[in-house]
């Protein structure tokens, strides 16, 4: 004799359920597996176990380390840039821009091009070995930096700078004291230079 | 051990704490919920979203052209390749990238007006997904939180209530009443949004500053954030101790105590007070609000019957759930 309608529905629930029940652990496992393995310090076990969810992880955009404002909140950084112009002037600026990046969305996403760079470059009082070998990371990004402005202005040769600016403490502000901003030349490209890459 | 616990044998202890497991497995994600929550949370992620889609396309070269700030052969340096796709990879030229983000913005608009809800959720969610793939030079907090919001709205029956779909269906379609499906969807996001606090929390462990009571100051005094003059607090060094180590300690325990209704509403009520506070004095308005937004999936769908304008609810619809 067949099952009746409704223990046949409740076994199918209970399958379903039991999907459901897998799928949110894989998916949990995956969510709770990012921050774990990074940013730095990382377990090696978490970089094994990471492995698997990759794919899942990059499809659906959740490999963030939610490390909002962590370890401490560190100084700002800008991108200056001086841009050589077809008819021999120049035009200085700064990525962000406060007064000319509206609206605050525009801004806070060109400041975390300067803030996603300024990881990347060494300062300029690190030894020469360290900044060379650190080249190969920030260099391209940089030219594509050069590249999107030489386009957005037209200009033919840009020089960039990387500007983190100095974080006064309580006790300064109250002593009107401050100190100095940390310039890092980030290098000059030509226009066929910065779209060459 | 109760006595009655004495006198049973081990396996029968283990069969008996797996059924307890299962049962309030089976409580927390399967027990029927209003969808209202869910609406609420659709409608905010989609002004949101809206508003990034606006902002993108007033510069979609620079975000997703091929001489942007990240050109497309340069992407994997920043992303874990190839599995972070983008639709923004088919094209970069100046109208593919257009026409692209202008999908994003019509998706959002259906979104937010539930409209299409089902289609317009999971286009919204590869939306995003795209664009922070394919920009990750120029995405932060407010992306990550949109992600993890369109997850739990393509999931659930988001456009069940306060939607262009629940007017036009009528209400005879029983897609309004209390479901799994939408409990399912609400769970995702509560659940995710106490892993994103828990991870940002002791991520803030690492830090002296926020030991030490001063960390509100390094983000009140950075300039590149700043929107509203906080240096004033230099003069009240208590003070930046207070909102340094409230922050710290709603964040560490938002994970364990925003579940039990006795203290929820302090610690819904003191995250919308810090979301509210990043987006005035640092500028990032639309990351305090997408943050609030995910704490609204917390707030019981008989709240929202009380605090939105009875116009939104259509007769039948309410009929409907009270009668469910």
């Amino acid at each position: 004799m067949p099952p009746a309608p409704s223990l046949r529905r409740s076994a199918a629930q209970r399958l379903l359920r039991l999907g459901v029940s897998l799928a949110l652990l894989v998916y949990f496992a995956a969510v709770i597996i990012a921050p774990l393995s990074g940013p730095p310090p990382a377990s090696e076990l978490s970089q094994v176990i990471l492995q698997p969810f990759r794919p899942l992880l990059g499809a659906l955009y959740l490999g963030h380390g939610y490390r909002f404002f962590a370890p401490d909140p560190g100084p700002g950084h800008t991108i200056r840039w001086t841009i050589a112009l077809p008819d021999g002037s120049t035009r200085t600026g700064k990525t962000p821009d406060a007064e000319s990046d509206w609206p605050r969305l525009m801004y806070h996403r060109r400041f975390m091009v300067a803030e996603k760079i300024a990881v990347l470059v060494p300062p300029p009082f690190a030894p020469a070995e360290a900044r060379e070998a650190a080249k190969g990371d920030w260099l391209p990004l940089v030219k594509g930096v050069a590249s999107n402005l030489l386009r957005s202005t037209g200009g033919t040769r840009i020089t960039l700078e990387l500007v983190e600016h100095y974080l006064p403490g309580p006790q300064e502000i109250v002593a009107g004291t401050s100190g100095e901003d940390l310039v890092t030349p980030l290098g000059t490209f030509a226009r066929r230079e910065a779209l060459r890459k | 051990m109760t006595p009655t616990d004495s006198t049973r044998s081990l396996p029968a202890l283990s069969r008996g704490w797996f059924a307890e497991w299962a049962e309030a497995w089976n409580t927390f994600w399967f027990t029927p919920a209003d969808p209202l929550p869910l609406a609420v949370v659709r409608i905010c992620t989609g002004l949101l979203l809206t508003w990034s889609c606006l902002v993108w396309l007033l510069d979609p070269d620079a975000f997703f052209g091929d001489r942007g700030w990240l050109a497309p052969t340069d992407v994997w340096r920043m992303n874990d390749q190839p599995w972070q796709w983008s639709w923004f990879f088919v094209g970069a030229g100046p109208n593919t990238a257009r026409v692209l983000a202008g999908i994003a913005l019509v998706a959002a608009v259906l979104l937010t007006v539930g409209l299409a809800t089902p289609l317009a959720a999971i286009v919204s969610l590869l939306a995003l997904v795209s664009a922070a793939n394919r920009a990750p030079l120029s995405t932060f907090g407010l992306d990550d939180t949109l992600g993890m919001l369109l997850i739990g709205l393509a999931v659930g029956p988001s456009g069940a209530r306060l939607s262009l779909d629940e007017r036009l269906l009528g209400a005879g379609q029983g897609s309004g009443a209390p479901s799994v499906h939408a409990n399912v969807a609400l769970r995702i996001l509560q659940v995710h949004l106490c892993v994103v606090y828990f991870f940002s929390g002791c991520g803030k462990l690492f830090g002296a500053s926020w030991w030490e009571g001063t960390a509100i100051w390094g983000a009140a005094a950075n300039v590149q954030y700043r929107t509203l003059d906080l240096t004033w607090l230099a003069w009240h060094p208590l003070v930046i101790n207070v909102l340094t180590l409230v922050t710290l300690f709603w964040e560490v325990g938002y994970v364990a105590l925003v579940w039990p209704r006795l203290t929820r509403r302090v610690f819904l009520a003191t995250a919308v007070m810090v979301h509210l506070g990043i987006g005035l004095a640092m500028g990032m308005m639309e990351f305090g609000l997408a943050m609030i937004t995910a704490n609204l999936a917390f707030v019981p769908a008989a709240s929202w019957r009380r605090l939105l304008p009875q116009f939104l609810f259509p007769v039948s619809s309410e009929s409907r759930t009270v009668s469910s």
